[in-house]
């Protein structure tokens, strides 16, 4: 192999296909032949796999003590990783001790969940097809605006925001179409992805459908829609994971009334107010339960995300 | 079917850019006008004014009876072919040609009969059922068609539709487009920038530069008579060559001199110039190369050149020679009355003669760039 290196000799292959002769030299000889490729992705693996371990090491831990019973074992943590006996009394008392109001936070999560899928996605795709078709006076200024603005951090507004919403009643009480309000207010501003995709779509396509007959709506409706399905279902995923997590703005709009609190905040209190000690595994099986819908739904859904991201990144 | 009347129509982008400049134009009922131009020239601007698809920005604007300016595309009553096709992706062929239909509220029979109606007159029955991914680009061009036909639209334009198109298919597009224009008798706005398509598809030419309309005439009007030195070029491939040559008078006869020989004025031409009184001056004399002739015996009064290329066309020879003062001309020559040695006598680097009759010429002004053998609107 290394006298290969040092005495320049090359070979000579006949490509009938392309009915010419090529020239192999040895040095992709070596390339294709050596373990040299072998050793460099051994060693890639490694480093992923020892990311791999680190990144699910927790979500492995959750669900583990989440089957170790609080009753029988201990609630709260213990010093050994695998539960002596496998039992579903922490999911059980979720869902039916009535001290637990597990069901009525996931309730209000997929509630506002829900509305914010619809809302958002509305909302994102109409400001993105503005501003990907609308030549208006300010179009630049907005979007440059719009891109500085996004700079800061969102919870800069937290305490306004509160002040806002209680004096119209949507705090506490009023935190779920509260909290709707909150992440539909400035979704708006999240439409770069969306007005890139619709960007690669030919603007001739409008062009010819307003001529067929088409108004700006039905145009939208009926020819950009469908052909933006991947950034459409990106948009709802995104309007829907985006609540369905939030701890920040859901934890003190809501505050103080525990049946208005969404899964996240409940959760914590638990933890946090709560007996600490006693309620961990119920708070670990809460938050298998809350990772299910959304795991299967990205994995359902994962074909049109990266088509989505991709595809609205080929024009920015 | 409806006229279609521009009046000083104008066009500013936002940016201050005059794309089109105080536009007239009178298009007759069932008439086929072609916008011809190169590129910038604002022909697809003013197409696209009159599909409503920029705004207008000064002038009105007339289809039919009705000022338009400010009516939606949908509501002109016109169909328009795009370059790249813009067939809707997502639907089939059958869906594409129906959508304007469908958009109208109009029963299914009614959808049914025109689009199968349409498909059978371009071809494509076959293929309504297909995406326009599985179709080739003549296909895809032909439903652009269909899906403007079906709609029985006052107007219909057509904004580069071959462009797109590989040689041999944009030939027998462009035929097409003909017999379809004999069955479908409606007015035609064609935008190109391929003169040889304007001269054989425009009942009348629009040719224009720079947003200004340079002239509008028949294609052999444009070809015989253009208007100005741009016209002149632009019309005809080969292009015109253009000589520095001086306009003479002798007694009411006007002849032009140029590299050293002398060609009087056809009696038509002459008159023209008596009745401007033009006076003698130096022009810019056009010739156009199928107007031009060797000259192998007598070579009195011919341009000396040299052949710098010879191209075999088959039926002729374009050949590319400097003269004696170092102009480029190009010669259009039949090949079949050349005889086999005359042939090989324009080879690279040899010495030929050529010159050409009065009637060919054309004359301009070289300050002003306008004809002198113009006669006039």
């Amino acid at each position: 192999m290394s006298n290969n290196k040092q005495i320049p000799e090359v070979d000579i292959v006949v490509d009938e296909k392309a009915g010419v002769i090529r020239e192999i030299k040895p040095e992709q000889k070596l390339r294709s032949k050596s373990g040299h490729e072998k050793r460099v992705n051994v060693g890639i693996y490694t480093i992923l796999t020892l990311m791999a371990i680190i990144w699910l090491a927790p979500f492995v831990f959750l669900v583990f003590q989440s089957f170790r019973s609080y009753l029988t074992e201990n609630g709260g943590m213990v010093n050994y990783l695998l539960p002596k006996t496998w039992s579903l009394d922490n999911y059980i008392w979720l869902f039916t001790d009535e001290k637990s109001l597990f069901l009525r936070w996931y309730l209000n999560t997929l509630i506002i969940a829900l509305f914010n899928a619809v809302l958002q996605t509305v909302i994102v795709l109409s400001v993105a097809y503005a501003l990907s078709r609308l030549r208006f006076k300010g179009r630049k200024l907005i979007m440059n605006a719009v891109l500085v603005l996004g700079l800061f951090p969102g919870f800069l507004t937290m305490i306004t925001l509160y002040f806002l919403l209680k004096q119209l009643g949507l705090t506490q009480n009023g935190a779920i179409p509260g909290l709707i309000l909150i992440y539909c207010a400035s979704s708006g501003m999240g439409y770069y992805i969306s007005k890139g995709f619709f960007d690669t779509i030919p603007k001739s396509l409008d062009e010819s459908a307003r001529i067929d007959g088409a108004t700006r709506f039905q145009v939208f409706m009926k020819i950009i829609m469908p052909l933006a399905k991947p950034i459409v279902i990106y948009t709802i995923l995104m309007a829907f994971m985006a609540p369905w997590g939030d701890f920040v703005f859901a934890s003190y709009v809501a505050f103080g009334t525990t049946t208005n609190y969404n899964v996240a905040v409940g959760l914590y209190q638990w933890v946090n107010v709560a007996d600490y000690q006693g309620f961990f595994t119920r708070f670990c099986a809460g938050g298998v339960l809350v990772a299910v819908p959304i795991t299967a739904l990205f994995l359902a859904l994962q074909k049109y995300y990266v088509e989505g991201v991709t595809g609205g990144a080929v024009k920015g | 079917m409806a006229s279609v009347k521009l009046e000083h129509v104008k066009k500013v982008y936002d940016n201050n850019v005059v794309a089109v400049h105080d536009f007239n134009l009178d298009i007759q009922d069932k008439e086929f006008i072609v916008f011809v131009g190169p590129s910038g020239c604002g022909k697809s601007t003013t197409l696209r004014m009159i599909a409503g698809l920029e705004d207008i920005s000064d002038g009105t604007l007339t289809i039919g009876d009705r000022v338009v300016n400010d009516v939606e595309p949908k509501d002109r009553d016109i169909a328009m072919v795009f370059q790249n096709y813009a067939l809707y992706p997502h639907i089939s062929v059958y869906e594409n040609m129906a959508f304007s239909l469908r958009i109208r509220k109009m029963s299914n029979e009614e959808v049914h009969k025109r689009v199968t109606q349409a498909a059978e007159i371009l071809g494509i029955t076959e293929y309504l059922g297909r995406k326009p991914k599985q179709l080739s680009g003549g296909q895809r061009q032909r439903v652009a068609i269909g899906r403007a036909i079906v709609r029985d639209p006052a107007v219909f334009l057509m904004d580069e539709p071959l462009s797109n198109l590989d040689a041999k298919l944009r030939n027998q597009m462009r035929a097409e487009i003909i017999l379809l224009r004999k069955r479908i008798d409606t007015t035609f706005i064609y935008v190109t920038h391929d003169q040889t398509e304007a001269m054989t598809l425009g009942d009348r030419i629009v040719i224009m530069k720079d947003g200004y309309i340079q002239q509008v005439g028949t294609p052999q009007q444009v070809f015989e008579t253009p208007k100005n030195l741009f016209v002149a070029g632009f019309i005809g491939s080969p292009q015109m060559n253009f000589l520095k040559a001086d306009l003479v008078n002798k007694g009411g006869q006007y002849a032009v001199n140029v590299q050293g020989i002398t060609v009087p004025l056809e009696a038509k031409h002459n008159a023209i110039l008596n009745q401007k009184q033009v006076k003698p001056m130096p022009v810019t004399l056009g010739v156009r190369p199928e107007h031009t002739t060797l000259c192998f015996d007598d070579v009195s009064n011919a341009i000396e050149s040299t052949v710098s290329v010879n191209e075999m066309m088959g039926s002729e020879l374009h050949l590319h020679v400097v003269t004696k003062a170092g102009d480029k001309v190009i010669l259009r020559i039949p090949t079949i009355d050349l005889t086999d040695s005359q042939r090989a006598s324009l080879a690279y680097g040899n010495k030929l003669y050529f010159n050409f009759p009065g009637k060919v010429m054309h004359l301009f002004d070289p300050k002003t760039e306008e004809s002198l053998l113009y006669p006039g609107d």
